[in-house]
This record gives C-alpha cells, sequence and structure tokens, in this order.
C-alpha cells in the first residue's frame, strides 16, 4: 500500500523534474501529463481499502447499508480524479496545439531560444 | 422580492458561452451583422451582473446565502455568498460587462468572434464559479477553467507574440493548478472533506501544526501567488497581458489576478487560520511593488508598462492583507476593487491608441492629445489614481493601507515608506508614459487621428466617473469592503452558517 504513495511522489518528481528542466516543450509538456498523473495516483490510494469493493450499492447491499460503508472504497477520490483527468487532458491537448504553433512561428521547440519577447 | 438562487450566475454564462456559436452561426444563416454575437455575449454578462447585484441587499444585512447542490454541506458541493464572494463577483461581472460592450468595437476586424465571445463568457463562468463556491474541488475545477480560456485568449490573435506568451502562461499556470491540486489531495487525506467550512472546523480543533497541514499550507500559498502573479512568479504577467487582445487584458490585469488574493484570503486564512504567514505574504508583496515598479520605468511598450504597474499593485494588496488587521485586510480588499477599476480604465485607453495607431511603443507617439481629449482625460484620471493622488479612489485605498500599517507600528513604518516611495515612482513612469503619447510633438504620420469610438468611449469614461466617485465617497467602496473584510475574518459565523450547527 504505501509503494503507491512512494510511486506517486516519485512520479510527481520526475514530472517536476522534466517540466522544469527539459529543453524541448514537447517534453516539458509530458513532463506535465507525468506530474499530475502521480497526483491522481496519490489522491486514489487515498481511497483504496485492502479488499474493498466497488462503490456501487447493488441487490443485497441495499438492505445492508452499515456493512457496505465498511467495505466498499472511498468514492470520493475517484470522482475527483475522473474530474480532474479530463481537465488535464484539456490542459495537454492545448499545450501541444501552442507546440505547434510555436514550432510554425519559431522553427524550434527549444524553451531558451523562444524568448524573443524579453529583447 | 423573489430571491434568484447563486448558481444563476454561474450557469447563465456557461450557457451564453455554448450558445455564442449557435447564435453566430444563425445569424450568419440568415444575414444579420457579425455583431450580433457581441451584443449577446453583453446581454448575457449583464444579466449576470444584476443577478450578482440582486444579492447585494441581503448580504449587506450580514446574512450568508447558501445553495445546496444535492446533498447538505458537508456532503454535497455548496455556494456560499458572503460579503468577500460578492464584491468579487460584483468586480467580474461588472468589469465583465464593461469589457464585452468595448470589444464589441475593438474586435470588429477580427475573424472567429463567436469563439472570442464565447471564451470571454467563459472565463466569467470559471471566475464567478470560483468565488462563490464553498467547495475546494469545485473552487479548483473553475480555477481551470478560467485558466484554460485565459490561457486560449492569450493565443487568440496567433502571432508570434502571443503564442509565446500563452505557452509561458500554461507552463507557469499549470504548474501552480497542479500544486493547488496536490494540496487538496492532501487535505482530503488529512481530514477526509472537501468542504471549506468543513475543514476550517476541524483545522481549528487541532492543537498544533502538523506535518501535512504545513505541506499543504505552502503548496496552497504557491498556487495562488502564481495566480496573483505576486514576485517570485510573477514572470508570466508581464508576457501574457500585453499578448492578449485589449479587452482581455483589461479583464486579466483588473480582475484575473484578484483570483489570487481572493484564495489567499478564502482557502488561506478561513482553512488555515491559526498558522501565522501574514509577514511571508506582506514580505512578498512588498517585493513585487518595488520590482514591478521598477521594472515598468524601463518599459517602452505601453501595454507591458501597465501590465507591469498590475504586479505593482498586487503588492499593494498583499502587503496590505499580510498584516492580517481589520483596517489592513479591508485597506487591500478596497485596493483590489480600486485596482480592477483603475487597471481596466488605463488598459483601455492603450487600447483606444492602438486601436486607432495601430502602435504600442510609446516612441512613434506623441501629441495625441490635442485629437483624443477624452481619452487622455480618462488615461491622466487612471494614472493619477493608480499613483495614489487625492481626490482619486488610489489615493483612499492607499491610505487605508498606510494608516494600517503605521498603526502597527515598529519595522512597519519603513516599510510605508518603501511604499510611499514606490507610489511617487508609480506616478513618474505612469506621467511618462502620458507625457509620450498626448503631449510634445506629433509625429508626421499621425496626422490624422480621430478620438475614440462612442462604444469604446462609453466603458471608458464609466470607469472614469468611478474613479472619482469613489475618491470623493471613498465610504461607497468601504461599504463594499467592510462586509468583505468581516466574511474573511469572523471564521465561526462563516463555518457556523455553513454546517448549520452540525
Amino acid at each position: 500500500m504505501s509503494l503507491n504513495y512512494v510511486v506517486a511522489m516519485l512520479l510527481i518528481a520526475l514530472g517536476l523534474y522534466c517540466l522544469l528542466l527539459k529543453r524541448n516543450l514537447i517534453k516539458m509538456i509530458i513532463g506535465l501529463g507525468v506530474m499530475t498523473d502521480g497526483i491522481h495516483l496519490f489522491l486514489t490510494s487515498l481511497g483504496y481499502r485492502e479488499g474493498g469493493i466497488a462503490a456501487i450499492v447493488t441487490g443485497e447491499m441495499l438492505e445492508n447499508t452499515a456493512g457496505f460503508a465498511t467495505q466498499a472504497v472511498d468514492p470520493i477520490p475517484q470522482a475527483l480524479v475522473l474530474t480532474s483527468i479530463v481537465i488535464n487532458i484539456c490542459i495537454i491537448a492545448f499545450a501541444l496545439s501552442l507546440a505547434v504553433w510555436v514550432y510554425r512561428h519559431y522553427g524550434t521547440l527549444d524553451p531558451s531560444e523562444i524568448r524573443r519577447l524579453r529583447e | 422580492m423573489i430571491e434568484i438562487p447563486s448558481i444563476m450566475a454561474i450557469i447563465l454564462p456557461l450557457f451564453g458561452a455554448f450558445l455564442t456559436p449557435i447564435v453566430a452561426f444563425v445569424s450568419w444563416r440568415f444575414g444579420v451583422k457579425r455583431q450580433i454575437c457581441g451584443w449577446f455575449a453583453v446581454a448575457i454578462i449583464v444579466a449576470t451582473l444584476a443577478i450578482v447585484a440582486s444579492m447585494i441587499p441581503a448580504v449587506l444585512e450580514g446574512r450568508i446565502l447558501i445553495y445546496e447542490l444535492g446533498r447538505a454541506p458537508p456532503l454535497g458541493i455548496n455556494l456560499v455568498v458572503d460579503g468577500l464572494s460578492l464584491l468579487m463577483a460584483l468586480m467580474i461581472a461588472g468589469v465583465g460587462s464593461l469589457v464585452a460592450v468595448y470589444s464589441i468595437t475593438y474586435m470588429q476586424h477580427h475573424t472567429r468572434l463567436d469563439l472570442y465571445y464565447a471564451l470571454l463568457l467563459l472565463i466569467i463562468t470559471g471566475m464567478m464559479g470560483a468565488v462563490l463556491t464553498g467547495d475546494i474541488f469545485n473552487l479548483y475545477v473553475f480555477l481551470e477553467i478560467t485558466c484554460v480560456s485565459a490561457y486560449a485568449l492569450v493565443a487568440f490573435e496567433r502571432r508570434w507574440e502571443s503564442i509565446e506568451a500563452s505557452i509561458k502562461y500554461l507552463i507557469i499556470g499549470s504548474l501552480g493548478t497542479s500544486f493547488l491540486l496536490l494540496g487538496i489531495a492532501l487535505m482530503y487525506g488529512g481530514f477526509g472533506t472537501l468542504n471549506i467550512a468543513h475543514i476550517a472546523d476541524l483545522t481549528r480543533r487541532l492543537t498544533g501544526p502538523t506535518p501535512i497541514l504545513g505541506l499543504a499550507l505552502s503548496l496552497f500559498v504557491a498556487g495562488f501567488c502564481v495566480k496573483a502573479a505576486v514576485v517570485p512568479f510573477h514572470s508570466w504577467l508581464a508576457d501574457a497581458h500585453p499578448a492578449a487582445p485589449t479587452p482581455i487584458s483589461a479583464f486579466l490585469s483588473g480582475v484575473f489576478v484578484a483570483i489570487g488574493a481572493y484564495g489567499m484570503l478564502r482557502v488561506v486564512y478561513v482553512m488555515f487560520g491559526t498558522l501565522a504567514i501574514g509577514p511571508l505574504l506582506a514580505a512578498l508583496g512588498l517585493a513585487s511593488m518595488v520590482l514591478g515598479a521598477l521594472m515598468a520605468l524601463v518599459q517602452r511598450d505601453i501595454k507591458r508598462l501597465i501590465a507591469y504597474s498590475t504586479i505593482s499593485q498586487m503588492g499593494y494588496i498583499f502587503f496590505s492583507i499580510g498584516l492580517g488587521t481589520e483596517m489592513g485586510i479591508q485597506g487591500g480588499l478596497f485596493h483590489l476593487l480600486n485596482n480592477a477599476i483603475m487597471k481596466a480604465l488605463l488598459f483601455m485607453c492603450a487600447g483606444v491608441i492602438i486601436y486607432r495607431i495601430a502602435r504600442r511603443n510609446l516612441d512613434e507617439m506623441g501629441g495625441l492629445g490635442r485629437c483624443m481629449p477624452v481619452t487622455a482625460a480618462a488615461f491622466a484620471i487612471g494614472a493619477l489614481a493608480t499613483a495614489g493622488v487625492p481626490p482619486l479612489n488610489g489615493f483612499a485605498s492607499k491610505w487605508m493601507i498606510y494608516m494600517a500599517r503605521v498603526e502597527a507600528g515598529g519595522l512597519n513604518l519603513v516599510a510605508v515608506g518603501v511604499a510611499v516611495l514606490i507610489s511617487a515612482m508609480t506616478l513618474a513612469y505612469l506621467l511618462k508614459a502620458f507625457a509620450s503619447i498626448f503631449l510634445g510633438q506629433r509625429p508626421k504620420h499621425l496626422e490624422n487621428v480621430k478620438e475614440a469610438p462612442p462604444l469604446m468611449l462609453l466603458p471608458i469614461c464609466l470607469l472614469a466617473a468611478l474613479c472619482i466617485l469613489l475618491g470623493v465617497l471613498p465610504q461607497l467602496g468601504v461599504g463594499l469592503a467592510r462586509p468583505a473584510q468581516e466574511a474573511a475574518m469572523q471564521i465561526d459565523n462563516y463555518v457556523g452558517s455553513v454546517l448549520g450547527g452540525v
């Protein structure tokens, strides 16, 4: 179980490293994706329960709600992660399309060369 | 009187955003003018403003309007309208509607106008949701809506400048929101709830700071500092705001940065009330105040100059709310309101000049005062108000900020000295800009410049009138800022109303 948290933190650190230090826009955007995936893994692990069941009330569980609450995994982090995944798809898609435009204007994806504004 | 639920202030612009392309398509089929989607957006935003305004009397009475979506809190998501949310919502809808009116003329020669207005409505939806919600994850989602539309609007013109600014903004901005998401995840892990009031209730009962809480706090502070463009997270603002179409610059610089200050007050002060980060915020504020003014002094591009001035003014606001006393937070919130008016005014005046002469470099301008006297007068009012010259609104709020600091005494007196010095510098760089645009010799290529079109002058004159009104009668602004400050500081009241004695 604690492995989840270790991997999540590793992913976040790796993503941050990629985002801040890589010299290629596409790699930076991948880093952004990896970092948010790390956060998602962290969130889902929070709601995980060893041997738990999916948080869907069906059949015999309808009568035994107290038992259901002790067995089911926490559904809220899953809902949060789902929302967040959708948001991050938007951001990454938008960032990639911007990268295409950057390449059209500058002919490079190296962020150190995309700094005409500072001149 | 019928009470319109606060959710309508979010739903209306959201549906409006997705209806705009349809309106544009239908009007194209029937041969109606393209401006129709602009007027549609104006109607939607003005209606939103009316909904927000209809909540003023109840909130000023001291009530907290709560709208529950689904279950009662802490299980369901709820919208909470108190003084602080109301002040922000008024600023968003007010500046938003003026910006939309201004856009109709300014953007008329652009293509894809339906997308422009759809994005403008989405940014208003996102900000409205972020300030009205009482759920922290909901706040994050709305913040992301706002940010993605802001990235898209910055890149709207698709020139190299806007693309470069947008990608920079996107990288830094998403880093900031990721911090917020990680902070929210930590809070959920620690407290098992996402309701701001419920978390505040639980953190109050803690005896001392825990490591998780400290980590989450630093993530929240960093995330909101990115949104507010406070030093050391300011670099995106000076690129992104000038690169956007000018009405959007006015909206971003006036209102969008305020969301950072709102987050500080609502999330950090309410949730982490026990932990003292005020001095840190004040120090960051002081640093951005100084740095923004120094950078503004050397700019030759009119929009970049105003953008750096925004960083400097956000510094004043953080400097003031960092103090944490009643007077300090009140002054900061009043300055937030004034900043929205002054920055929108300055950017709109700059937009008129860009619209008429298609240039942004101060060196290529001059002598425009005789051809556009109204714009010149409005720019002068905005500049003097930003610098804090009496009897304009900037003076009233800056005076409150200074008085709050002087009351606290000690080292604060030195800080006030610095702040006064920076005000003088603000006057210097804005007057320099005024002189090089409106005074002096008019260059050959600017012979036939006319005054701004009436639809652009209307919002400018309204904002300039507001600058004078709030300066002469500061109690009007304080009347809005005081309930906001009380809402931010009376945490017990907030928690009690939201949880209903749970």
